[in-house]
């Protein structure tokens, strides 16, 4: 039992606690948890699990625009059809919810490969502007069959995903948790086991040097837009069952630029970007909501807070703080917290400017000290 | 059969304005202006405002209209576009923001509810036995007029032949002395004049409200796309190619007439299929290999 | 550097004061309030006078001494809040909850789009609350039917019962149809249907196709543009080629204003008759720029002597407001009026209590001489009680800038003698529109 804990110990000493971006990530994830046993109030819930899905939701957008470079302005595609696939197949097939949410992503995925087929031969903006067209062709056909889609009032009385609440926030988080982290591993560039990211990184980066590296684009493109349409879905069919209504608003323009907005606040091409994009973001505007006046402005405040970020901070607040807070060292790439004067692996200096005046001297001490 | 002509042929022509405006700011600019349709919606409003608010006389509050859209256009461009015109997501996202912006301002001021505007010319025509209101002519007629005097423009005058310049090879344009960011910032005001001389013409016909930019939108990006990126008279073509396809849908199907949005983009996405680059697509300099 | 500091200092202010407005704290109570948590659409007209006419009422009630409670006087208060269900109907949805969970109020009132009452159904059977919504689905009231325990909480006051609004569109139609023979000498109107593609709407095709040719009308063509379009001018041109007498719409979205609009400006010679949802207003007349004199459209209110209540409350709304009632406004002013009554009757402020009573209702309201709703065992329960003396609706024409009410008239109703002799005072005679009759006159 010892040994177990010291694992775990030695673990979180050495992985989490090294480089302060993990720390944040911890510290959000453990405030997640611990947040119902303070307090279970119906309406912070509320917003919270709904900030789960939305980060669901807009990390998997990431995904594909951040790691391809192939903008999706109709992602609300993959949410709507997942949402409308978890409801109807709950609501006519009496299915529970742990089989309606991953067929949902499994739909929106498919849905997603008949739409994205004849994208795939097309570049740049002529793609963004097709993916825009598909959710607004969807409420078309939606609005064609109200029999089988309820038309305008959309489908109604899903059943809950748990009794009560609280175990609903449980069961919501985790999979947000979950799903972040793969999303996390699979575009990842550093990571060892999973090379998937890396080969993302070159697609985007320059597709045409990385084709002739041998690598097959195509698969990849195909891979990410899989992932992405595979969580989005997945997004869809928790809302479904949260909300317990499903309507043609799930498919709204707004609602695609929306996961934009959010990932573009955060930090496109990072995973934790877009989720922090949602956690700032949406609990604020939900809170403006509840104010009278609040609600007047709510989305103008929304758009200003874009269009500052995007004039200054470009990357994204989570990428501007991340660049505060920590430093990648320059011979061996490894990352660092900030206030550190040397690697923590090869003891290379991290700020080239301030070793400058002391010059040979410290040349002579890295050489001469090996560390761990 | 004329029913489809002559109403196909108003909406071609407001969209070949709205659409002429958007590829012209691409393609000198490189900017994908999704505000673009925000500045007609502005036009109309303010149109409104003079109007049935204030009381003015119609023409001059058009003439208004345009020349403060305009200037709102042109403020747009060196305060948010400019200084990230390097990289073109985020201009486009900027844009998509200033959009809601402007949304949201006009619904704290007007709330949500349509407005009217009166029509420059009251009454109707008919023209082969089909009912036209003067004010749809009126759109057309101008459009047409706009299209002209545009292309003679860029083809004849000076300014026209520095606008393809830098549309053309903004590098080569600037190598030979012409003033690429000041000639980007006329477009910028061209283009918004083009969306509020729509809005002027549109506004009396649809309603005013302030979410009427969102479904003009994506029709121009439509009609752009599928006439093809940085070419004006792919544009054109686009627009009236979408103008008749939302107007043969309403009429061949007047039980399906909800589907006119969905059968234009339809169309679009079909096109593109079969030539990835629009119909009249062209590549640019950064993409020549 | 600079620029991002300062860029980065404005960020926290915004999202400071966002906090602070957000988190304002509300001012103590005075003496003890029953809330009632009102929802309409603010950024809309039809959304603003939920408000509008919930705040006349508890003011009504108040200056009369309040609600008595078990020997206690309870002030009412209406706590309105922006449902933006037009937009989002999940934000109507957390609207109702934050109503609940938050400002706890003791029921809900409010609400027009029928997503959005669905969704709020849901809700006020979770924390069971009652609630008194508009909207006419009769999706919402079949669950009530299908499970009373859970959804017995909810009743529709002020809008005709969801299973027979139809009938009186169609009522609509036969009176028009009517003024046609009587003008016209024709024998068989024709009819263009045009309905606004929407869910709602779509039972009425096989309706009309039933009920229409029973009347004595021929249907020449069904249209149905989108709720959103703006332009109808193709549709209207269709229209008058189809050689139709008359046309009736049925129509509630933006479209509203564009269709009566364009059917004036084009003068199509065919009586315009049906229901549009935003026609009883002013603002109805000033964004037509009067085009749409001489349409004719249901409405659930009119200035006609239906109770005592119905003329002095158009009188003070008028002069309170500046506008004619919506039906958000009369709908919201008798909702407290039956909340007081139920609750005297059932001398406490318990749920479970107060739908006994609510459902045991009877008195006049604004709109109509009599509410009683439907009680469990109907085919939709909790609706209001549809049939002559009770909520009938009333059809309206726009003559000259003034909205007069032509029906009831005292003829049958569709056929049913019943209504014989039903017609308030204050109701006129329906006009066709003059240019139709020289149309035809001179064919």
């Amino acid at each position: 039992m010892n040994e177990y804990f010291r694992w775990w110990y030695q673990w979180f000493r050495d992985t989490v606690l090294v480089i302060p971006g993990r720390v944040i990530a911890f510290i959000f994830f453990a405030f997640l948890f611990l947040v119902p046993l303070v307090t279970t109030h119906p309406t912070l819930l509320r917003i919270l699990i709904l900030a789960a899905i939305f980060a669901i939701y807009a990390a998997s957008w990431d995904v594909l625009a951040g790691f391809t470079g192939q903008l999706n302005l109709g992602h609300a595609l993959f949410f709507g059809v997942g949402a409308y696939t978890a409801g109807l197949l709950n609501l006519h097939f009496d299915l529970p919810p742990w089989v309606t949410i991953p067929l949902a992503g499994a739909c929106a995925v498919v849905v997603g490969m008949i739409a994205g087929m004849p994208a795939l031969r097309l570049r740049g903006f002529y793609l963004a502007l097709v993916t825009l067209a598909f959710p607004i062709i969807l409420t078309g056909v939606i609005f064609a069959f109200p029999d089988f889609s309820g038309g305008e009032l959309g489908l109604y009385g899903i059943s809950h995903l748990s009794d009560c609440r609280t175990s609903d926030y449980y069961i919501i988080v985790l999979i947000m948790v979950c799903s972040v982290v793969v999303m996390y591993k699979f575009t990842d560039a550093r990571s060892r086991s999973i090379r998937t990211g890396v080969m993302l990184h070159a697609v985007r980066e320059d597709e045409i040097a990385a084709r002739a590296s041998g690598v097959d684009t195509t698969r990849y493109k195909i891979l990410a837009f899989a992932v992405s349409g595979f969580f989005g879905g997945i997004a869809g069919g928790i809302y479904a069952h949260f909300m317990r209504v499903v309507g043609p608003s799930t498919l709204d323009i707004f609602f695609s630029f929306q996961a934009i907005i959010w990932t573009v606040f955060g930090g496109i091409a990072t995973i934790y970007g877009p989720v922090a994009g949602v956690y700032i973001l949406y609990p604020l505007t939900e809170l403006l909501g509840t104010d009278a006046f609040g609600q007047q402005i709510r989305f103008a405040v929304l758009a200003l807070l874009m269009i500052f970020i995007l004039l200054f901070m470009p990357d994204g607040i989570a990428v501007w703080i991340r660049d505060k807070i920590e430093v990648k060292c320059p011979r061996c790439k490894l990352v660092n917290v900030a206030t550190r004067q040397y690697c923590r692996a090869c003891r290379a200096p991290l700020y080239l400017e301030k070793t400058k005046s002391t010059g040979k001297k410290e040349e002579g001490e890295n050489e001469t000290e090996i560390h761990l | 059969m004329a029913k489809i002509i002559v109403n196909g042929l108003v909406s071609g022509g407001v969209y070949a304005v709205l659409a002429v405006g958007f590829s012209l700011v691409f393609g000198v600019a490189r900017i994908l202006n999704m505000a673009h349709t925000a500045f007609y919606m502005i036009a109309a409003f303010f149109i409104f405002v003079c109007t049935v608010m204030s009381g003015f006389p119609l023409l001059l509050s058009v003439a208004l209209a345009i020349f403060l859209v305009s200037v709102v256009g042109i403020l747009c461009h060196k305060l948010f576009f400019d200084r990230i015109k390097e990289h073109t997501i985020p201009v486009m996202l900027v844009s998509v923001g200033l959009a809601i912006l402007f949304q949201e301002l006009l619904v704290m001021g007007f709330g949500g509810t349509y407005r009217a505007i009166p029509p420059l010319v009251a009454g109707f025509v008919e023209i082969a036995g089909v009912r036209v209101p003067w004010q749809h002519l009126l759109a057309l007629g101008t459009s047409i007029v706009i299209l002209i005097g545009l292309w003679l423009l860029l083809s004849k005058s000076r300014l026209g032949k520095a606008i393809r310049a830098v549309a053309n090879d903004r590098e080569i344009a600037n190598v030979m002395g012409i003033d690429v960011g000041w000639v980007c910032t006329i477009t910028v005001g061209i283009s918004a004049g083009l969306a509020a001389i729509a809005g002027a013409i549109v506004a009396p016909i649809v309603m005013v409200h302030p979410l009427m930019w969102m479904q003009p939108l994506v029709i121009t990006l439509a009609a752009v796309v599928l006439g093809g990126l940085g070419s004006i008279r792919g544009s054109v073509i686009g627009a009236f190619i979408l103008g008749f396809a939302e107007t043969a849908t309403v009429f061949l199907m007047p039980m399906g007439s909800f589907l006119k949005g969905a059968v234009a983009l339809g169309i679009m996405i079909v096109v593109l299929l079969l030539r990835p680059d629009g119909l009249f697509g062209v590549i640019f300099e950064e993409e020549r290999l | 550097m600079k620029s991002k500091i300062l860029s980065l200092l404005l960020l926290c202010v915004l999202v400071v004061t966002s906090v602070i407005v957000g988190c304002a704290p509300e001012a103590p109570e005075a003496r003890p309030t029953i809330k009632i948590g009102v929802l309409g659409a603010l950024d809309f007209e039809s959304g603003k006078h939920f408000g509008y006419g919930a705040k006349m009422a508890v003011d009504e009630i108040n200056a009369a001494g309040g609600v008595l409670v078990n020997g206690v006087r309870y002030d009412m208060e209406a706590v309105i809040v922006d449902s933006n269900e037009m937009l989002s109907v999940a934000d109507a949805v957390a609207a109702a909850e934050n109503l609940i969970t938050l400002d706890k109020v003791n029921c809900i009132v409010g609400c027009l789009r029928s997503e959005a009452v669905l969704g709020i159904q849901d809700v006020a059977a979770d924390y069971k609350t009652i609630y008194l919504s508009s909207s006419s689905a009769p999706e919402q009231s079949m669950r009530v039917a299908k499970d009373y325990d859970r959804y017995k909480y909810w009743f529709r006051v002020g809008t005709v019962h969801s299973g027979n609004a139809g009938k009186i569109i169609f009522g609509g139609a036969d009176l028009v149809a009517n003024a046609v023979r009587r003008d016209l000498g024709i024998d068989t109107p024709k009819v263009a249907v045009v309905l606004e593609k929407l869910t709602w709407t779509e039972p009425m095709i096989p309706a009309a196709q039933g009920l229409l040719p029973k009347l004595g009308m021929e249907i020449v063509g069904i249209w149905q543009p989108s709720a959103t379009a703006s332009d109808v001018t193709a549709e209207l041109s269709d229209i008058k080629d189809s050689g139709a007498h008359m046309i009736m719409r049925v129509v509630s979205g933006p479209i509203t204003s564009v269709l009566d609009k364009q059917w004036g400006e084009l003068q199509i010679p065919a009586a315009l008759c049906g229901f549009n949802l935003e026609g009883t207003s002013y603002g109805f007349w000033e964004n037509t720029m009067g085009k749409c004199n001489y349409a004719e459209l249901t409405s659930v209110n009119a200035d006609v002597k239906a109770s005592d209540i119905t003329l002095p409350f158009y009188d003070n709304f008028v002069e309170r407001y500046g506008e004619l009632p919506l039906l958000g406004a009369t709908m919201a002013y008798d909702s407290p009026y039956i909340l007081k009554a139920a609750i005297e009757r059932a001398d406490t402020l318990d749920s479970d209590a107060l739908v006994i009573e609510i459902e045991k209702t009877d008195q006049p309201i604004s709109n109509a001489p009599r509410c009683t709703f439907d009680p469990l065992g109907s085919e939709l329960p909790h609706e209001m009680t549809f049939g002559p003396g009770y909520m009938t609706g009333y059809s309206m024409q726009w003559q000259d800038g003034k909205l007069m009410c032509v029906w009831p008239d005292g003829r049958p109703f569709l056929g049913d003698k019943k209504w014989e002799g039903l017609r308030y005072e204050g109701t006129v005679d329906y006009k066709l529109p003059p240019w139709m009759v020289e149309y035809w006159k001179s064919k």
